[in-house]
């Protein structure tokens, strides 16, 4: 807190002093910016005017296809100058004209971090890769050497000097990303959803090193991102782009008190600040008091409770407080956290079903251990019952198994030992084509799959593969189409959709083989907010109509919302196993495995001496401690 | 063809990229001098003696070589029967042990075996060689050679860039391969039609993730400069030292060396 505050004060003197100088200081001027892609006749941007000033933190926002990263790209003149098309308007960048500038000396003026980590490490080694920036600048070496070992140690990738590029992590590799732009010393620091591909850690280690640019280095930052949670005390302004156009502009904390406004943007809402809209429109509180935090939540249901809430919750609070005293001197003497002894209670009750040889699981996993080559195992006993209907969630950190365990159960990977029947076949005796007829499996990029020339050909593969002919296949396509909601799309070129598009076109190509079982790997990295609704509304829609469903997902707050169960694992090992409840009460156990609960759960753990055990995880469950009824004044 | 380098500190490390060029290029002359397998033998264990020296991953270059015993074989069987005896020079080369086919048709020579052989060995020879040589060679190394060669600088990044892409290409690949599994996917079709076809739904999305790659990875050099000028910072200037000079000398000593044993003792043929 105390870093916001200082953060704070020390933005409103730049303020200040930039408000004198203010024609001087703007690191970014756009006026009055048009471009249109070639061979298209809608703009991307339209009019857009915007002035960043020098040394502020500014957040760009907006849905998918907003025009978020062509105005990245019109920033270093990769538009007009690498990407033809049509631009009107004046780009300058620390008093630098782009369009007269070439891009690669724009380079020392404003670095551009792009999206894919992947394809923008070009050396073979770390340091190989930072070095490609200076060299191209005929840097002398013994000057190089010293700007990449300091650029190394701003991104937190000291001593990583000889790494293999290709070896480092997900979020490793995004610092070198960075590192690569930085290590030119540009003045302004522009990055396209840096974090889009990454895990929370990655995420979370990809903030922080901003933050420590930020207050090291007098760097101004656009940063193009969706989530927000961490970013909302970080940033001083936000810019949201609708269509093509700025829509909003202003503080964060305005931005993210205002559910409708969010709504209109298409930005996903903190979850803490949706009961604080409820308490705002009852009348209770004020705007500026919508909380946008966990601790400032807990304070205001706290406030609010003796005044508004419910007579029960009241009692209910302290009888709690006295049972959870109780518990926890029974559980001291035990020696045991209660966690994990759910978790054997849960597993022997597995294991008796297991024997039964109950005909509904869909997924029975047996002792499973696998192994990649002859290294460390990455499966190491897994023991699961999935029943047919259930919504399971899998989470954890990356390399935990998740994607180990989810591959065995469409034959992809076969057991090392152990064994793996899902809705009665056993893995090891069928091939992954036989298997994909009853359970499907989405992967989490699209493009790996897509290849057909229309939308409408792309959904036919499937059922081509497993045998089926002529008016089957027309039907069962229809049928997809219309639930998917692509039906408008069906003759054009899956690659001219958006990401969200062509995410739904690779769930609904495994749909119209109507499996019994669905796996879904992330469904919903890099989509707006719009799209991860539309995205698990299908989902739940199908899990309705009976599909059991397997997601693996790094959104918390996803998970909370939809799955019935959770599954965590830790370094191929099940590490908790129940409702999204039960799982996101353990704070500490998921923490070891750096998962982070949805602010519900958090929230819920703050109150426990209000709610005693029992975990929220919709704003609906907190809105009913309180009265339904409004009253005036506050 | 291992492509990592692999870290080390021996003496050929050390060496002058161009000095392993053309080290390289002797043992390739010297291994097309002789036809003899025996010859083939003795400079297979010597460059056998290099590649201990370097420490290199055997398995890994057994997981190479055990998938070519099957064209080993063929290799040695098509030159055992093709070779006529007249091609021969010495007479036990030319003795045929047996007909394939009645009518003293398609013969067996000694000679074509034991040539047989020597190409095996040959190849075997070249497998290591060059894997020693991209072993203890940086890419950087490799760009500068070009650099000296007077190889455009747009080649030369070229080729250093592809091979920086080789690893991620082929990640991609086997996520393609398992995204249309998933789908139901056989690769076993029948007949040359039917291999092709169960392979387009690899080799498009292959293409299309290729160039949307390529795409973004020429907007990440314009990000990062290149292009400015036509040269850059060498992270190392090349400069022949002593150990260099006796390298080259001594890869001139045995060529010369060799030629006299092939020419003029007339020894190492068939």
């Amino acid at each position: 807190m105390e870093i916001v505050e200082n953060l704070k004060t020390t933005n409103s003197h730049e303020t200040d002093i930039s408000a004198h100088l203010k024609h001087v200081e703007n690191a970014i001027e756009l006026n009055n910016i048009s471009y249109y892609y070639p061979n298209v006749v809608e703009p991307s941007l339209k009019k857009v005017s915007l002035n960043v000033e020098k040394g502020k933190f500014v957040l760009l926002m907006g849905a998918t296809g907003a025009g978020k990263t062509t105005l990245s790209l019109c920033l270093n003149g990769l538009i007009p100058q690498l990407l033809e098309g049509k631009l009107t308007g004046q780009v300058s960048v620390a008093g630098k004209n782009v369009g007269k500038t070439a891009v690669q000396s724009l380079s020392k003026v404003l670095g551009l971090v792009l999206q894919d980590p992947e394809t923008q490490i070009i050396g073979r080694t770390v340091e190989e890769d930072t070095a490609f920036g200076p060299r191209n600048f005929l840097v002398p070496l013994e000057q190089i050497k010293q700007r990449v070992d300091q650029t190394l140690e701003k991104v937190r990738l000291k001593g990583y000097n000889q790494r293999l590029s290709e070896e480092l992590s997900g979020g490793e590799k995004q610092r070198l990303a960075i590192a690569g732009v930085l290590v030119m010393e540009p003045e302004i620091l522009v990055l396209d959803e840096p974090t889009s591909e990454l895990d929370p850690i990655g995420r979370a280690e990809i903030y922080e090193t901003l933050d420590e640019l930020r207050r090291k280095k007098d760097l101004t930052i656009l940063l193009v991102e969706h989530s927000s949670e961490e970013l909302i005390h970080k940033a001083d302004e936000v810019v949201v782009l609708n269509q093509g156009e700025i829509f909003w502009k202003g503080v964060p904390t305005e931005l993210f008190r205002n559910l409708p406004l969010l709504r209109q943007c298409g930005i996903k809402p903190l979850p803490v600040s949706q009961i604080g809209w409820d308490f705002y429109e009852k009348g209770w509180i004020s705007f500026a008091e919508i909380p946008l935090d966990i601790p400032s939540a807990e304070g205001l249901i706290r406030a609010l409770l003796p005044k508004y809430g419910k007579q029960q919750w009241q009692q209910k609070g302290q009888e709690q407080e006295q049972r959870i005293e109780r518990e926890r001197e029974r559980e001291r003497d035990l020696g045991l956290g209660l966690e994990l002894d759910q978790v054997h209670r849960r597993n022997s009750r597995l294991k008796q079903e297991a024997n039964q040889s109950d005909k509904n699981s869909s997924v029975e996993v047996r002792n499973l251990i696998y192994h990649y080559n002859s290294e460390q195992p990455a499966l190491r006993g897994i023991n699961l019952t999935i029943e047919a209907g259930e919504f399971v969630a899998l989470i954890g950190q990356n390399g935990a198994g998740k994607t180990t365990l989810a591959k065995h159960l469409n034959g992809l990977l076969k057991p090392t030992q152990g064994e793996v029947i899902v809705e009665g076949m056993n893995t090891q005796q069928y091939d992954t084509s036989d298997l994909s007829k009853t359970i499907g499996y989405v992967f989490q990029n699209p493009d790996h799959q897509i290849f057909s020339a229309t939308v409408e050909k792309e959904l036919e593969f499937g059922l081509k593969n497993a045998g089926y002919k002529g008016k089957e296949i027309r039907e069962r396509v229809e049928q997809v189409l219309q639930v998917t909601g692509l039906e408008k799309y069906r003759s054009v070129h899956p690659f001219s959709l958006g990401k969200g598009e062509r995410q739904m076109i690779a769930v609904a190509s495994i749909l119209v083989l109507k499996p019994m079982l669905l796996v879904i790997d992330e469904p919903t990295t890099g989509s707006d907010w719009v799209g991860v609704q539309t995205m698990m509304t299908l989902i739940r829609k199908l899990n309705a109509a009976g599909t059991t469903i397997i997601m693996i997902s790094h959104d918390m707050d996803l998970v909370a919302q939809f799955a019935n169960r959770v599954i965590v694992l830790k370094e191929g090992e099940i590490l908790l196993d129940g409702t999204p409840q039960n799982v996101f009460s353990n704070e500490q156990m998921l923490l070891d495995s750096a998962i982070i609960p949805p602010q519900f759960c958090r929230l819920s753990k703050q109150l426990n001496d209000i709610l005693g055990h029992e975990t929220f995880i919709e704003s609906s469950e907190f809105a009913a401690m309180f009265e339904s009824k409004g009253t005036t004044g506050c | 063809m291992l492509i990592e380098y692999l870290a080390g500190d021996t003496l050929i490390h050390r060496l002058d990229v161009r000095t392993k060029m053309f080290g390289f290029l002797g043992f390739m002359i010297l291994s097309f001098l002789f036809e003899d397998p025996i010859y083939q033998l003795i400079i297979v264990f010597c460059t056998g003696l290099l590649a201990f020296w370097i420490k290199i991953p055997l398995r890994k270059f057994m997981v190479m070589v055990v998938p070519l015993i099957p064209i080993i074989i063929s290799i040695i069987l098509m030159t055992g029967f093709t070779f006529s005896p007249g091609r021969f020079d010495r007479i036990s080369s030319q003795a045929v042990l047996f007909y394939a086919l009645p009518g003293d048709r398609l013969g067996a020579t000694v000679g074509g075996f034991l040539m047989g052989t020597t190409f095996i060995l040959r190849l075997l020879g070249m497998m290591i060689a060059s894997t020693v040589l991209t072993l203890t060679t940086t890419m950087d190394e490799v760009t500068q050679f070009f650099q000296k060669m007077k190889v455009p600088p747009e080649i030369s990044m070229m080729l250093t860039t592809a091979i920086r892409f080789i690893p991620t290409l082929d990640k991609k690949r086997r996520q393609i391969v398992e995204a249309q599994k998933a789908r139901g996917t056989k690769f076993n079709e029948k007949g040359i039609i039917g291999s092709i076809r169960s392979y387009l739904p690899i080799m498009i999305p292959m293409f299309i993730n290729s160039i949307l790659m390529a795409n973004s990875l020429s907007m990440a050099m314009l990000n990062r400069g290149y292009g400015l000028t036509r040269t850059w910072t060498s992270v190392r200037e090349l400069s022949f030292e002593p150990r260099d000079y006796g390298t080259i000398s001594l890869v001139v000593i045995l060529l010369t060396l060799a030629i006299f044993v092939r020419f003029k003792l007339n020894l190492g043929v068939l």
